[in-house]
């Protein structure tokens, strides 16, 4: 096209696209310690919105996926079948240690963890609960791999 | 005139500082004090005396003995590795070491993209015990000369009395 319009049109919706990125959270089991974090972390004092962040109601609407909680049997296939419902790009954020080992509950037999058993995961966020500069740390990091990972899409 | 509620307060909020830290942009605030994060393994002062494993709930160190390389035989080479995205951080494992190996700093900002981001690991060596100087037969032999030598002095004793 005419001075390369389109790529030049992609890339500014791309740049635009990187600076508001909505957050979508699954709660997988959790005992509510990460999920309050999380908010916290949209909070004016952590204040998660300054990225462009912002807290959506619909995992169609999502480019950042937060999970929490060890993936619990009753769980499990509504996260599967949510985070299917999520258009690529995406980034698939896990808060806490339970979504990433099953922490105290690992062994148990309501417990179908870890979460990179059904999706590759993005960025981990450790601690039992992480602090919200932590989550703000890990969101800032998939805000990093998202970018990358739309601009690999036009390749 | 009309009275302005809240007046005040929005004017001495307009050169107020904003109470949103700065941080991804600047520095991450330090944790309160006594903070359980991330731990810390100071391994030259561990003993391997196996505790730490079996307090931790989640299991969430691992202990892999191997032999030392260039050392004596029966030397191992002990690795500890702490992974904390397993961990509760209750502390339990630095309140149980008798050694005081174990530390929980207050560094909280635990993000990673791989599970090596996580891994806390050290290396402990553990020497063979000394060898005994003399084998299990060698003692038996020695103890059966040694009792044969005082039934002789008591039997030699013996004969002189009769004397
Ligand atoms: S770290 Fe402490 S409790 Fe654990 S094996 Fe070493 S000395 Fe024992
Ligand atoms: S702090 Fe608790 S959960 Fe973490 S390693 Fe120590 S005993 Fe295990």
């Amino acid at each position: 096209m005419l001075f390369n319009l389109d790529k030049k049109i992609t890339e500014a919706i791309d740049d635009a696209a990187s600076k508001s990125l909505w957050l979508y959270h699954i709660n997988a089991g959790s005992c509510n310690g990460c999920d309050i974090e999380i908010v916290a972390a949209l909070t004016p004092r952590y204040d998660a919105e300054r990225l462009g962040c912002k807290l959506t109601g619909s995992p169609r609407q999502a480019d950042i996926v937060l999970v929490s909680g060890p993936v619990t049997l009753q769980s499990r296939d509504r996260l599967i079948r949510t985070l299917a419902q999520v258009p690529e790009p995406y980034c698939l954020v896990t808060v806490g240690s339970c979504p990433c080992s099953g922490n105290v509950f690992k062994g148990s037999y309501a417990i179908c963890g870890p979460v990179d058993k059904y999706r590759h995961v993005d960025v981990s966020v450790a601690g039992c609960t992480p602090k919200p500069e932590a989550i703000m740390a890990g969101i800032a990091q998939a805000a990093a791999i998202l970018k990358e990972k739309r601009r690999g899409m036009h390749e | 005139m009309a009275k302005l509620p809240y007046l005040g307060t929005a004017l001495t909020n307009l050169f107020r500082k904003p109470v949103t830290i700065a941080f991804p942009a600047g520095e991450a605030p330090a944790a309160q004090p006594a903070y359980r994060g991330r731990i810390a393994f100071d391994a030259s002062k561990c003993i391997n005396c196996g505790m730490c494993e079996r307090v931790c709930a989640p299991s969430c160190m691992t202990r892999v003995a191997k032999p030392l390389e260039g050392g004596e035989p029966g030397d191992q080479e002990i690795t500890f590795t702490f992974d904390m995205t397993s961990c509760t951080f209750c502390g339990m494992c630095a309140d149980f070491c008798a050694k005081k190996a174990i530390t929980l700093t207050e560094d909280y900002m635990m993000t990673g993209i791989i599970a090596e981001d996580f891994l806390v690991t050290g290396k402990v060596i553990k020497k063979a015990p000394p060898k005994p100087k003399f084998t299990p037969e060698q003692l038996a032999a020695m103890k059966a000369a040694a009792e044969a030598k005082k039934k002789a002095a008591e039997a030699a004793k013996a004969a002189a009395q009769q004397a």
